[in-house]
């Protein structure tokens, strides 16, 4: 009887906080009363790992054994039953107590492709640090070692349950992968590599200025080394026979707990079993059926397909696809606890399915597709998602479909960025950018768990089932792992299905309010950049207005002409550095008469300002002031265009010429407010006059705004150029498109000198 | 003698009649039975009208000949209307212009060296320096301006003067050099019978807390019609106001009185009842038609806004404001009265593409609505054309369209408030105080081109007795979005629009097209 043979033990189990463990400790909490569990928990932040345990009560598993108790029994169970010790596998350092009879080992990372330091940090050397606590401690407890059947590597053919062969020294392999990341570190610091990460800021953000480029160089470097981590251990896995790091370390893993088991450092030997399940999903019964804890392996992969987004995958239709409700492997653990082996004879046990009743990729595909048929998902505003059939084309065909669809949507990137900017271009932009996630997320899927679905093994579980077939009745009855009790139809479609669409059957209404709305309160400031965002305008146009709006008719077109000619050469500036340009582009006033230029502006450039300027935009400054917010213009527009505007901002920074006997120069007063130097402005005015910058909000409409937009609590994206669509889609800043009213012409023109009663004269 | 006005009554002869519909029109054929209101023709104007215009001035009604309150020394303020009037603008010289000359000679004559012009626009936009130059001629313009001829400000609190209120409590405010000139000559264009008499100083000049007591959804409800000043509260009011003022300001008032030349004659044939178009007018409007049609839109916009027209003055009488506008109102009676007999189920208007507050600019969803529902719909006596729960339809494309700078506050009224509330006394008291007092409106009134932030609620409550009165409003090619803003419903064509109409008026409806410009008023027995 299990819960005799368990009666007055101690069970430590590590992981609790995982998939498994929490499974496990629920179940044992449940349903084998007297025994006495200890458990390992990693303090977190300012938790204890008491407090992690109690939060830990409050997740799904155990709704159902709560319910049944009562809270406050449950609550008196687990102060009564369960110990805590603060620990972290992977960092070692943490001693155990001398009475434990069972170890349950269920921690380990389930990250497929993590960084190799990481990986072998959990999976190995978290291994090697639990055992050798527990042989530190005099205990002859018997090592439960929670595997996988992947540990087996890339092969073909029958897997029995054994120890693996292969002459791989973990040592060796664990020295290595720690030290990759110093190695991986320093290799990142080279100009090489430097280079190339200034070159990808600068191309994104030089519009932003340099303090944007090295802050998104370096976090390109850090990408690029976590990146080459992963290569190195996954490439270490493929160049030693296995998938992927995760499987390498838990085989690693299986090694070092064998020798450990056999005696370490002169200690007794110790009693091993390795439990290998498949895998793992949601529960068949306990606690609940289609019990399970955020998502695995093959979850990602059935929403997509069921929400239409996964045309095809690699896989052979004939191979099987070994999966084992997360209860049965719970039920074997629990077994294989309360059957010791004999020290220095350690046993596998194969948790799985594939062997005495498989269950093949098609028929896994076709009970899926069978669910969402009876039971599609909703699309907003669509009605339901129809699935797609899968062809099995094979892994060469999958692979040509994504390699075409990884280039289409990287021309497609490229031309729309270079579109100009409109409400059209940002919609085209969104697009392309669902496409590419959605053919990001297939090359992710088809490379890492491709593998798994191409594998053609069968992991035999001969000794899980003697094991299983030696229970009595009763005890079979409940803690019963027989993989042939499971029906896959109402498996997949009665339970597993329903159990990870469930959060995806109520679809929340589009939001309508976008934007949060400004809410009255002091010592907020509301920044606003001119061009683009609140005018349809742009320097070189109010330029134009002004000289049309100072010549006879007839001079137009020489004037025009003349503006067209340079066009070419203060754009490409214009690209490059905004500060230069405007420089440049201003010498154009030496030599105007200020009064003129402002008489002018006054008379008949101001019309044509408000006419660009949108009357969402104003609607939304004022709506700032009524709240008692300062709103303030930040611009490189000249201060005399700004002008018809300046009434509705507290503070105006536009760009001012030095003027000599009432003539502009054409030089700059100070160099103008563009890009970080907004920023900065920005702060050092909130420093100087008490304004809350997280509370305050900032438009602006070019990527060049960044820095200002992010130095704000609330940024707001006004007809976003393509490089500051793509930063507001990702942080999810509010996108908000304000047009000047219908009726206004596209290109507006003063009236002419000579058609006008009144001449002013700006030029000498 | 011209031909008294015409109710024709569509039979099976009649022809398709012209529709107007913003910057077009077209031919347009009406159920049989649909009464059909003609304006008299077009009256003669008067000849040597500088000889008339002398001869009014030195023997005026109720009032002292000018020359005799003319002497030096002595502080003159000529104040004439605005933009707004005539419409469309008239060919030069306009009558203000010749008439103001006229004054003008006088009080040089007299030695009358302090001399300030004043537009009354009151709370519309400022007139450009073109338009003044427009309504005054080169000469005034060029002796006058920038500094002693300029638009009147409502909002400059220095140059207002409260003159105190009347028994009814209403509060009297207007401009401040007017009230301290030894004399004021009011120069007025009468278009229509609810402009001048006592609307042009208190109004005219006044500032927006003068201008409360009477535009307001209460007032303007019980002014039925606008254009019948004795069945209407707004002119009690403004008579109230008048006589307030003329204890303070001695006023000198001269009133003018157009014919229906509303059109220019390349485009005569807009002025003649359709069945007398000779072959030459029929062919004039095919090529009109399509050339209009084919337009770009803004190029067709400034094309119908360089129209003038060639108006003839019919009346000009001068003196003591009540005489004088007792003869205007007689003279546009003539022009533009027409008797009909009983009150029709559905009542048709064809909107043109001005309005008074849209010259040189667009013509908005919010002016729409005000030309249909405030101006045409109030073109009665006696009793509204249409039955009390009829129904209105107009033809008009209303796009949302709006010119930034003359309307801002419109377009702001058209987003916020009538996304709210259409119903006229709704808005005036949950929204009329914001707008009217919000100092970026006030900002641009003042020194832009814009109408007052207020003016929006103006031209809604223009409407109210309208939308009290009809039960349905339906505008034929009317932006369906824009239509729906404003709680009307759109029709794609004319049959559409009285199939629609069928649910409050029935199938057989009795149909009444007020056919307007040239500008035509039913005395509805």
């Amino acid at each position: 009887m299990i819960v005799e043979a368990l009666a007055g033990r101690r069970v430590l189990i590590t992981g609790v906080t995982g998939f498994l463990g929490q499974a496990v400790l629920e179940r044992l909490l449940a349903d084998v009363p007297d025994t006495a569990l200890t458990v390992l928990v990693r303090p977190k932040g300012s938790q204890s790992s008491r407090d992690r345990l109690h939060r830990l009560l409050e997740k799904p598993v155990f709704w159902h054994w709560r319910e049944r108790v009562g809270d406050e029994r449950a609550q008196a169970i687990v102060d009564e039953r369960v110990e805590t010790i603060d620990g972290d596998v992977g960092a070692g350092g943490f001693d155990l107590p001398g009475d434990l009879d069972v170890v349950l080992h269920c921690a380990a990372t389930v990250s497929f492709d993590p960084p190799i330091d990481e990986g072998f940090a959990t999976n190995l050397q978290g291994t090697i640090n639990l055992y050798d606590a527990v042989a530190r401690s005099g205990s002859a407890a018997h090592l439960v070692h929670v595997s996988t059947a992947y540990v087996a590597g890339v092969r073909k053919g029958v897997v029995p349950e054994g120890p693996l062969a292969h002459a791989v020294d973990w040592r060796t392999e664990l020295d290595a992968a720690l030290a990759a990341r110093n190695e991986v570190e320093r290799l990142s610091r080279r100009p090489e590599v430097l280079e190339r990460c200034l070159e990808a800021a600068r191309a994104e953000h030089r519009k932003a200025g340099p303090q944007t480029v090295s802050a998104d160089a370096e976090r390109r470097r850090r990408e690029w080394v976590d990146k080459r981590l992963v290569d190195h251990g996954r490439l270490r896995a493929h160049s030693l026979g296995w998938p992927d790091v995760y499987t390498l370390t838990k085989a690693l893993g299986e090694r070092a707990a064998e020798e450990i088991a056999a005696g370490w450092n002169g200690s007794a030997p110790l009693p091993l079993s390795v439990v290998r399940p498949s895998i793992v999903e949601s529960a068949l019964a306990h606690p609940y059926p289609g019990w399970i804890d955020g998502f695995k392996m093959a979850e990602p992969i059935i929403l997509a397909y069921g929400r239409g987004t996964l045309p095809d995958f690699p896989g052979i239709p004939d191979g099987v696809i070994d999966i084992i409700p997360a209860d049965l492997v719970v039920n074997a653990l629990i077994v294989a606890a309360a059957h010791r082996p004999d020290p220095g004879a350690p046993a596998y046990y194969h948790v799985s399915s594939g062997d005495r009743n498989p269950l093949s990729f098609r028929r896994l595909y076709e009970n899926v597709k069978e669910y969402f048929e009876a039971h599609p998902l909703p699309e907003r505003d669509r009605g339901e998602v129809k699935v797609p059939t899968w062809e099995f084309p094979g892994r060469q065909k999958v692979e040509s479909m994504l390699r075409t669809g990884e280039r289409l949507v990287e021309v497609a990137d490229k031309t729309v960025e270079r579109l100009p900017r409109s409400s059209r271009m940002r919609e085209l932009m969104t697009k392309v950018h669902r496409q590419r996630r959605q053919v990001e997320f297939m090359r992710r899927y088809a490379d890492l768990y491709g593998p798994y679905a191409e594998a053609e093994v069968r992991y035999t579980d001969e000794r899980a089932a003697e094991l299983c077939d030696r229970l009595t009745p009763e005890d079979r009855e409940r803690f019963g792992f027989d993989p042939r009790t499971i029906d896959w139809r109402e498996y997949l479609q009665d339970i597993h299905c329903p159990s990870v669409t469930a959060g995806l059957r109520h679809v929340p209404a589009r939001s309508t309010a976008r934007a949060q709305r400004p809410q009255p309160g002091t010592g907020v400031v509301a920044v606003f950049d001119l061009e683009g965002t609140l005018l349809s305008s742009n320097v070189v146009e109010s330029y134009v207005w002004l000289r049309l709006a100072e010549l006879p008719r007839s001079v137009w077109p020489a004037e025009l002409a003349a503006v067209a000619r340079a066009l070419p050469r203060l754009l490409a500036t214009d690209r490059g550095d905004r500060g230069e340009f405007l420089r440049m582009f201003y010498r154009r006033y030496e030599g105007a008469s200020v009064e003129g230029v402002r008489r002018l502006v006054e008379d008949h450039v101001a019309e044509l300002i408000l006419q660009r300027a949108a009357p969402a935009a104003i609607r939304r400054v004022r709506e700032h002031r009524r709240h008692g917010h300062v709103t303030i213009l930040i611009t490189g527009a000249l201060d005399v265009f700004i002008e018809p505007l300046a009434p509705l901002f507290d503070d105006v920074r536009a760009s001012r010429l030095a003027v000599v006997d009432g003539c502009y120069t054409g030089q700059l007063d100070e160099p103008p407010l563009v890009g970080e130097a907004r920023a900065a402005w920005l702060r050092r005015e909130a420093g100087a006059n008490a304004l809350d910058l997280a509370r305050s909000w900032a438009y602006g409409d070019s990527h060049s705004d960044l820095p200002l937009l992010e130095a704000v609590g609330h940024p707001v994206a006004v007809n976003p150029d393509a490089g500051l669509y793509r930063v507001a889609r990702r942080r999810r800043w509010p996108v908000e498109e304000w047009e000047h009213s219908g009726g206004t012409p596209r290109f507006a023109l003063p009236t002419p000198a000579d058609a006008r009663p009144v001449r002013t004269v700006v030029t000498p | 003698m011209s031909r008294p006005g015409f109710v024709l009554e569509v039979d099976e002869r009649t022809p398709p009649l012209i529709v107007h519909e913003g910057e077009g029109f077209h031919l347009c054929e009406f159920p049989l039975g649909t009464r059909v209101v003609y304006p008299p023709d077009s009256l003669p104007g008067l000849r040597d009208l500088d000889a008339q215009i002398r001869d009014a001035l030195a023997h005026p009604l109720d009032a002292e000949p000018l020359p005799e309150l003319l002497r030096a020394g002595m502080k003159l303020t000529i104040v004439f209307d605005d933009v707004s009037i005539p419409l469309p603008p008239m060919r030069a010289p306009d009558i203000r212009q010749r008439v103001i000359e006229a004054v003008l000679e006088l009080a040089a004559a007299k030695g009358v060296d302090d001399v300030e012009l004043i537009a009354a626009n009151s709370l519309h936009r400022r007139m450009t320096p073109g338009e003044l130059k427009h309504a005054l001629g080169e000469r005034i313009f060029r002796s006058f301006f920038p500094d002693h001829l300029r638009n009147h400000d409502a909002e400059d609190p220095d140059n207002l003067v409260h003159l105190g209120q009347t028994a009814h409590g209403e509060d009297v405010e207007i401009n401040k050099r007017a009230v301290d000139s030894d004399l004021v000559v009011y120069v007025n264009i009468n278009l229509v019978a609810m402009s001048g008499g006592n609307k042009s100083v208190p109004v005219g000049l006044a500032s927006y807390r003068s201008l409360r007591p009477h535009h307001n959804v209460h007032v303007v409800s019980h002014s039925r019609s606008m254009n019948d000043p004795p069945n209407s509260a707004m002119h009690h009011s403004y008579d109230r106001m008048g006589a307030l003022v003329d204890e303070h300001v001695k006023v000198f008032k001269i009133e003018t009185t157009l014919n229906n030349d509303t059109f220019p004659r390349e485009l005569g044939f807009l002025n003649k009842r359709e069945w007398e178009w000779t072959v030459k007018d029929q062919a004039t409007y095919l090529a009109v038609k399509h050339a209009n049609d084919l337009t770009p839109p803004k190029l067709r916009r400034r094309i119908w806004h360089g129209t003038k027209a060639p108006y003839q003055v019919t009346g000009i009488h001068a003196g003591e404001t009540n005489a004088v506008h007792k003869r205007t109102l007689e003279a546009i009676y003539r022009q533009q009265l027409t008797e009909i007999d009983g009150q029709a189920d559905v009542l048709v208007f064809g909107l043109p593409y001005v309005c008074p507050y849209n010259v040189n600019s667009i013509m908005n969803p919010i002016l729409v609505m005000c030309l249909g529902l405030g101006y045409f719909f109030n073109m009665y006596r006696g009793r509204p054309m249409v039955r009390e729960g009829g129904a209105l339809i107009l033809f008009h494309p209303t796009p949302w369209e709006f010119h930034q700078v003359h309307h801002p506050s419109y377009v702001d009224f058209f987003d916020e408030v009538l996304a709210e509330s259409t119903d006229p006394a709704t808005i005036e008291t949950k929204f009329e105080g914001q707008y009217a007092t919000d100092p970026w409106y006030i900002h641009l009134y003042r020194n832009s081109y814009a109408y007052h932030g207020v003016h929006p609620f103006y031209m809604w409550y223009w409407g109210a007795h309208a939308l009290e009165h009809v039960g349905d409003v339906i505008v034929v090619g009317g932006d369906r979005a824009a239509c729906t803003r404003m709680g009307f419903r759109s029709a794609s064509t004319f049959a559409d629009a009285l199939e629609m109409a069928s649910d409050t008026v029935g199938r057989a409806p009795r149909i009444t097209y007020l056919k307007n410009p040239p500008l035509a008023m039913a005395e509805v027995r």
